[in-house]
């Protein structure tokens, strides 16, 4: 099927080549240009996405992440290879006190935005409080500071309340990135406490950009396209590409379509099925590589019809009766990985922690002690969604076999994402299955939405329970720094693993494909794909 | 020529009335492969788990695997065998399909009966009613009430009745205005029977057999529907081995083309023979009238 498909590509490639050079050969400009140089040829991206608003302290996505990554710049950045390692950004130096309340950073005078202007504190401390001030769906990652203080133009102190070691990582999330304020403010925008209701800058968003990223925004098309120039005044090292276009492409056999047909020079979502069409096409790269994204089941005993699951040996037991590997290999053709918690592989506290194992003996032994020998029947609403390439559907399908073999029978509703929603915030379900991607590298974050803890994420409320140790743990977590930090989240992932209220499935790997002369594609822990890295000669 | 001597012609077994039988109106080529893939189909619905070779919920093979000897449409995502889940389709889609029908056709003639007879404002009330109904595509009624109900083959079932009675309650009422005028009726009327009797009695029996031949076409368009509507998320929920929710599966599987054959070819079939049927049938009752 492919074979020839491909050969009729090649065949197509060579016929359109020929009329090329015939046609440069009848106009009389065989002598002109060589090769293409990076200067003119665009890089093409294909993606579905996900995006909603072009304003950095509005937006909440994955292509949010890779766009505002162009556009804007953070403090600091995190270190692709080591997670926990922190490097410099917009800031050259930084420092927090012994409790982790205050951080205290120094920016790089070098740092200019698109228009010119120095990166000035004045902007940091606009764009922080915007952030906070609109109330959008990322505000949340300053919660708890209690002042942003510019003592000088070049120095930026933000304070919390309460210890928060985490906030180094996150101010690597691209949704901290440091906007113009003063060209932004000649157009609407606001930092104000009520600037949720008087910013009007939405709209100014959608055409242009302030940052000092190495890219600006040249024009953006809702559920089409966006274009992006290289910033002529970036103070870092320049971009390779001029132009950037990243195209709206729904489903990964149109993208894998594309860049096949050289249209696209890198396809964000090709699904693990359609990797083997791949091999063995010179043209095009492909490389798998270790995600932190990962999809769970929830078991919540608190929500109508889950008592059965209040015993925390019948958990257990739903733990032990899936099969892992088999799950790996039905849901992304063995590129996924297990993983023991809810901290993902390669977070801090995740490394020491046990993987799930398939144990069906010991599951119906369970069951039975915990008085369900005969097994019960449970119902299970889930998003219709296919997420980093696991389709949920196919997954709760083979959890549903999995569990009917110890006598466990799951009923299954698939729903639409804004049905789910108001399902798990409203009359909530005994079972759910979801994915979750970081919005940070700092593991607490993990803990906030999955552990047994007061804090409104999306267990506690129907776990019928509060773990105190790990509302305190948390809380310690958050005050240290380097290994007791790193000790501390393995004890709370140890924790947050046997209450067994969330039972991670898949950590898939992700798919890179790029056309073989493209170079520096790459996953960012903070950031998904960092444009500016992206380069010809791979 | 009635339904009633149509039949008559089959119960009689000698030699010149069957080869009358078989030249005739009843069985025409395509009417007879509508019989034979239809019954094909019946006897599924009846004894299909002895007859499918796997159980169409197990994993039983490697995933995505190609068509091959063991199974006949390869397996899909979950490994489990294409051909029986096809088969098993039947079991939802055809039943589903049917009841439809027939509660559509009870409902719409019930209402267009006592609309055409009892006239005035009963009459205005019903048929506009009907109108509404019928001003929406019937895709996309069927789809908002889907979604409302939530989603499962039942409530798809009852989005199709909401969506389909409207079309036997014109039907019905333009043959009770006809055959109310009829001198049988006035008789009826003259000796006093009840307005219910003559309604029931004297009255749809005489009207029904458009009614009939239309059913049975729409019967085609309604496994359709069903199909549809599952296909959009709306109708069987997973792991329920229906045809448009198996078309789906397929369509996520977009190199493993046999995953979408199976179900398919199963959905042309049943659609094609009854569409073969119900045209033979308008023919052999020369039913003028389709809506």
């Amino acid at each position: 099927m492919t074979p020839a498909r491909q050969r009729t590509n090649r065949r197509w490639r060579a016929v359109l080549a020929g009329a090329a050079a015939l046609a440069v050969a009848l106009t009389g400009c065989a002598g002109g240009a060589p090769a293409a140089t990076t200067g003119d040829r665009p890089l093409v991206i294909a993606r579905a996405m996900d995006l909603t608003t072009m304003d950095p302290q509005r937006g909440y996505c994955d292509t949010c992440q890779i766009i505002y990554t162009a556009l804007y710049e953070r403090l600091v950045t995190v270190d692709p290879a080591d997670t926990s390692t922190v490097l410099p950004g917009l800031a050259e130096s930084w420092e927090a006190n012994a409790d982790n309340t205050q951080f205290t950073f120094a920016l790089d005078s070098g740092a200019v935005f698109s228009d010119g202007s120095p990166v000035e504190a004045s902007d940091v401390k606009w764009s922080f409080e915007r952030l906070v001030n609109l109330q959008g769906s990322a505000s949340f990652l300053l919660a708890g500071m209690t002042g942003i203080e510019t003592p000088d133009e070049s120095t930026v102190v933000v304070s919390f309340e309460k210890p928060n070691s985490a906030f180094l990582a996150i101010t690597a999330a691209p949704y901290l990135g440091i906007v113009n304020s003063e060209v932004a403010e000649e157009n609407g925008a606001s930092a104000a406490e009520d600037a949720a209701s008087t910013d009007d800058a939405e709209g100014w968003f959608l055409e242009n950009s302030a940052g000092s990223g190495p890219y600006t925004l040249a024009a953006y098309s809702s559920g089409e396209s966006i274009e992006l120039t290289a910033n002529e005044e970036y103070w870092g090292e320049e971009p390779q590409f001029t132009e950037v276009e990243m195209k709206e492409v729904t489903d990964s056999s149109s993208q894998l379509q594309q860049l096949q047909q050289g249209d696209v020079d890198v396809a964000m979502q090709i699904s693990p099925d359609a990797l083997a069409q791949l091999e063995g096409d010179e043209a095009v790269t492909t490389e798998v590589v270790d995600s932190y994204n990962y999809t769970y089941i929830a078991l919540l005993p608190a929500a109508p019809g889950g008592e059965p699951l209040e015993d925390v040996r019948v958990r257990e037991a739903i733990r032990m009766a899936v099969d892992y590997d088999g799950l790996v290999d039905t849901l992304v053709a063995g590129y996924g990985k297990l993983q023991g918690s809810p901290i993902p592989n390669g977070f801090e506290g995740s490394k020491e922690v046990a993987l799930p194992s398939y144990d069906l003996d010991g599951a119906k032994d369970l069951l039975a002690e915990a008085g369900y020998a005969d097994g019960f029947t449970v119902s299970a609403t889930y998003p219709k969604l296919v997420a980093y390439g696991v389709d949920l559907d196919l997954q709760m399908q083979a959890v549903q076999q999995d569990l009917a073999e110890i006598g466990v029978t799951l009923e299954l509703n698939p729903v639409d994402f804004t049905q789910w929603i108001s399902t798990v915030s409203g009359d909530g379900t005994p079972v759910t299955a979801v994915y979750f991607a970081p919005d940070h590298t700092d593991s607490s974050q993990y803990v906030q939405y999955f552990g047994n803890i007061d804090q409104g994420g999306l267990i506690n409320p129907w776990t019928g329970s509060v773990s105190q140790e790990q509302t305190d743990l948390l809380a310690q977590a958050l005050t240290e720094s380097g290994d007791e930090r790193m000790a501390t989240y393995q004890e709370l992932a140890e924790s947050m693993a046997a209450d067994a209220f969330v039972l991670p499935m898949v950590n898939p790997q992700l798919i890179l494909a790029y056309a073989s002369d493209i170079s520096g594609v790459a996953y960012s822990p903070c950031c998904n794909l960092e444009i500016g890295q992206l380069g010809l000669g791979g | 020529m009635s339904a009633a001597t149509g039949i008559a012609d089959f119960g009689t077994t000698s030699l010149a009335a069957l080869r009358t039988a078989r030249s005739s109106a009843w069985m025409r080529p395509q009417m007879v492969f509508g019989y034979v893939v239809v019954a094909f189909w019946l006897v599924l619905v009846v004894a299909v788990q002895w007859l499918a070779p796997f159980d169409p919920l197990a994993s039983v093979g490697e995933r995505l695997a190609p068509p091959s000897a063991a199974h006949w449409f390869g397996t899909d995502a979950l490994g489990r065998d294409v051909l029986s889940r096809a088969l098993h389709g039947a079991r939802y889609s055809l039943p589903i399909a049917f009841v439809s029908i027939v509660a559509s056709v009870a409902v719409g003639s019930v209402l267009g009966a006592v609309a055409g007879y009892v006239g005035g404002i009963v009459d205005a009330v019903i048929m506009r009613i009907a109108d509404v109904t019928m001003s929406f595509p019937a895709i996309l009624l069927a789809m908002a009430v889907a979604a409302a109900l939530g989603p499962g083959l039942n409530n798809a079932g009852i989005a199709i009745i909401i969506v389909w009675w409207p079309i036997y309650a014109r039907l019905m009422r333009g043959q009770v205005l006809s055959i109310k005028e009829r001198e049988h009726v006035e008789s009826a009327v003259a000796i006093g029977a009840s307005r219910r009797r003559i309604l029931f009695r004297h009255i749809i029996p005489h009207a029904s057999t458009p009614t009939l031949v239309n059913a049975t076409m729409d019967l085609g368009q309604i496994v359709l529907l069903v199909a549809s509507l599952s296909f959009l998320g709306l109708g069987a929920l997973p792991p329920t081995p229906e045809w448009g929710a198996m078309i789906t599966e397929g369509a996520k599987n977009f190199y493993q083309p046999w995953i979408a054959a199976a179900p398919g070819l199963a959905i042309v079939s049943i659609v094609l023979a009854i569409n073969f049927i119900g045209d033979g049938l308008r023919d052999a009752l020369d039913v003028k009238a389709r809506r």
